[in-house]
C-alpha cells in the first residue's frame, strides 16, 4: 500500500466511482432543468411568485416609508427624496461643466493650430527644436 | 494544501477540505489590477486609460474603447494578472480605454439608452479623442455594452467610429422560442411596471438570480462541487475566486433601460425592426459603416447565438466578419481557453484596422 501510494503520489481513491456516477446524474439533470426553465409553466409560476412578493409587502413598504418620513421631518433630516434631488442638481452641474471643458478644448484647438502651422511655415532651429520637445511631451 | 494527502483521518481530513472550501466561497480576490488612470467622469461614469507599457512608436494609432454591460462590473475584463484582456491589448500595443458605467443610484432611475448611448458615450468619446490626439477609434462592446455600441454606431456614424466588435451581443430578438429570457419577461408573465414601481432601478440581486436561473444546476450544484473536488489545488481555486468575486458583485441596472430593454428589444424586437427610437432618432442599422466583427459564443444561454447573427445583414459595413468560439457567455473572454482563442483573434482582426 505504502508503495502504491509512493508510486502515484496520491492514495486510490474509493470516491471516483462514486464521483463518476455522481456526474452522470447532475448532467441528466442540468439538462432537464434548463428544459425546464424555458417553459411558460415556469414562466407564469416565477412571475406569480414575483407578483405575488410585490403585492404583499407593498402595504409594509408604504407604511414603513411614510413613517421614515415623518421621523426625519421632525428630526430635520433630508429624506431620500431630498438626496436624489440634490444628486439630480449636481449631475445637471457636472454636465455644464463637461460642456464647458469641450467648449475650451475646442477653443485651446483653434488657438494653438495656427501657432503650430506658423511654426511650420517658418522654422527658427534652436525654438522649433524646443517646440518638437513640448508637442513629443504633450503627445505622450 | 499538499498536507491533506498524507492525513489519516477522515473527519479531521473533511474539517481541513470544509474549511479550505469556506475560505474560498468567502475570500474576495484582488482584482483589475493593471495599471489605469482615470481620464473623465461624468455621475457615476468613469473613462478609464490603461497606462500604455509599448512605446508610442510602436503602439497601434487607432485607440480602442471597451463598452461593457451597465449591470456588471468591468472588471472581468481585467481579471487577474496572467489571465487579463486588458492586460493582453495593453501588451499587444493598443492604447486601450474602459468605459465603467459605474453602479445607478435611486437619482438615476429615469436613465435611458437614449442617455447611454447620446449623452455619455459622445462625452467620454470626445475626451478619449482629446486625451489620445487622434479622431479615429475603435469599439468593443459586450453584452449589453454591445446593445449601446450599436446605437451608438448607427446614430453616430460620421463620429470617428473605424471599427466596432461586438461580443455576445443580444439584438435580434425575433426567435422567442430560443430565448429563455424573452419567455420569462413576456407580458402575460411579468409586469415591469409594477417591478420598477417598487424597486426604481432593477435591482442587481433579481438580475444575478435570473441569470443563475437560466441553468440552475450548473450555477447552483455544480459551481461549488467542481470547487469541492478540486479544494488540494491552488491554481483551481485562485481562478475560481476571482470569478467569483465577480459573480457576486452585482450592481442594480437603471429602471429606464430595463423598460427599454423588455418592452423595445425582448417583447418587440425593435431595433432589428428598425423601429427602435432613440431621443426622437430612428435607430437605423443600415447607417453603420464602421468595419464590423461580431463573435459569438456557442453555448451562450443568455444571448444565444442567434441574437447576433441577424445584424451582419443589416449593416451598410463593407469590412464584416463573424466569429464563432466555443464556450459560455462569461468564459469565451473569461474562461481559461480565452487567451488562445477570443483574444489573439481579437487582436488579429483589430490589428491591421487600427494603422
Amino acid at each position: 500500500m505504502a508503495d502504491e501510494q509512493a508510486a502515484n503520489g496520491k492514495p486510490p481513491d474509493p470516491m471516483e466511482a462514486f464521483r463518476e456516477m455522481r456526474d452522470t446524474y447532475l448532467d441528466a439533470w442540468a439538462k432537464a432543468m434548463v428544459e425546464t426553465v424555458n417553459t411558460d409553466a415556469y414562466a407564469k409560476s416565477s412571475g406569480t411568485v414575483l407578483d405575488t412578493y410585490l403585492s404583499a409587502s407593498s402595504p409594509f413598504r408604504e407604511a414603513v416609508e411614510k413613517a421614515m418620513l415623518r421621523v426625519l421631518e421632525q428630526l430635520s433630516m433630508p429624506s431620500r427624496a431630498d438626496f436624489i434631488s440634490l444628486a439630480d442638481r449636481v449631475n445637471n452641474i457636472e454636465m455644464r461643466l463637461d460642456d464647458m471643458d469641450a467648449k475650451l478644448d475646442r477653443i485651446v484647438n483653434v488657438l494653438i493650430k495656427p501657432v503650430t502651422a506658423a511654426g511650420k511655415r517658418s522654422p527658427k532651429p534652436a525654438v522649433s527644436g524646443i517646440q518638437n520637445k513640448r508637442k513629443a511631451k504633450g503627445a505622450q | 494544501m499538499a498536507d491533506t494527502a498524507v492525513v489519516t483521518d477522515p473527519f479531521t481530513d473533511l474539517v481541513v477540505k470544509l474549511n479550505a472550501f469556506n475560505k474560498a466561497v468567502t475570500t474576495r480576490t484582488t482584482i483589475a489590477q493593471t495599471p489605469k488612470e482615470l481620464v473623465w467622469a461624468l455621475n457615476k461614469a468613469k473613462l478609464y486609460r490603461y497606462v500604455p507599457v509599448v512605446p508610442k512608436e510602436k503602439r497601434h494609432p487607432v485607440p480602442l474603447l471597451m463598452v461593457f454591460a451597465l449591470m456588471n462590473r468591468p472588471y472581468i475584463l481585467d481579471l487577474r494578472p496572467g489571465h487579463s484582456f486588458v492586460e493582453f491589448m495593453v501588451n499587444s500595443g493598443y492604447d486601450l480605454y474602459l468605459l465603467d458605467w459605474g453602479a445607478p443610484g435611486p437619482e438615476d432611475k429615469n436613465l435611458k439608452f437614449d442617455d447611454y448611448t447620446l449623452e455619455y458615450m459622445p462625452r467620454a468619446i470626445r475626451k478619449l479623442k482629446a486625451v489620445s490626439g487622434v479622431e479615429e477609434f475603435s469599439l468593443l462592446g459586450w453584452c449589453i455594452g454591445a446593445i449601446l455600441t450599436t446605437i451608438y454606431a448607427a446614430l453616430r456614424p460620421d463620429d470617428g467610429l473605424r471599427n466596432l466588435i461586438l461580443l455576445t451581443a443580444p439584438l435580434d430578438f425575433s426567435n422567442k422560442e430560443a430565448i429563455t429570457f424573452a419567455r420569462w419577461t413576456d407580458e402575460r408573465f411579468f409586469d415591469v411596471d409594477k417591478v420598477l414601481g417598487t424597486f426604481g432601478n432593477m435591482p442587481g440581486e433579481m438580475i444575478d438570480y435570473g441569470a443563475k436561473a437560466l441553468k440552475p444546476v450548473e450555477n447552483y450544484v455544480v459551481n461549488y462541487l467542481k470547487l469541492w473536488d478540486n479544494i488540494d489545488n491552488p491554481q483551481v481555486i485562485e481562478a475560481w475566486q476571482a470569478m467569483n468575486t465577480w459573480v457576486t458583485d452585482n450592481i442594480p441596472l437603471a429602471g429606464g433601460v430595463f423598460r427599454q430593454l423588455i418592452v423595445d428589444l425582448y417583447r418587440n424586437d425593435r431595433l432589428m425592426q428598425g423601429q427602435m427610437m432613440i431621443r426622437g432618432e430612428r435607430v437605423d442599422l443600415s447607417r453603420l459603416r464602421a468595419n464590423l466583427l461580431t463573435v459569438i459564443a456557442e453555448g451562450d444561454h443568455i444571448t444565444p447565438p442567434c441574437q447576433s447573427k441577424a445584424i451582419l445583414s443589416k449593416v451598410s459595413s463593407k469590412d464584416k466578419e463573424l466569429f464563432s468560439v466555443p464556450g459560455g457567455h462569461i468564459g469565451i473572454m473569461a474562461g481559461s481557453g480565452a487567451n488562445k482563442r477570443t483574444w489573439p483573434k481579437i487582436d488579429n482582426w483589430l490589428g491591421p484596422r487600427s494603422k
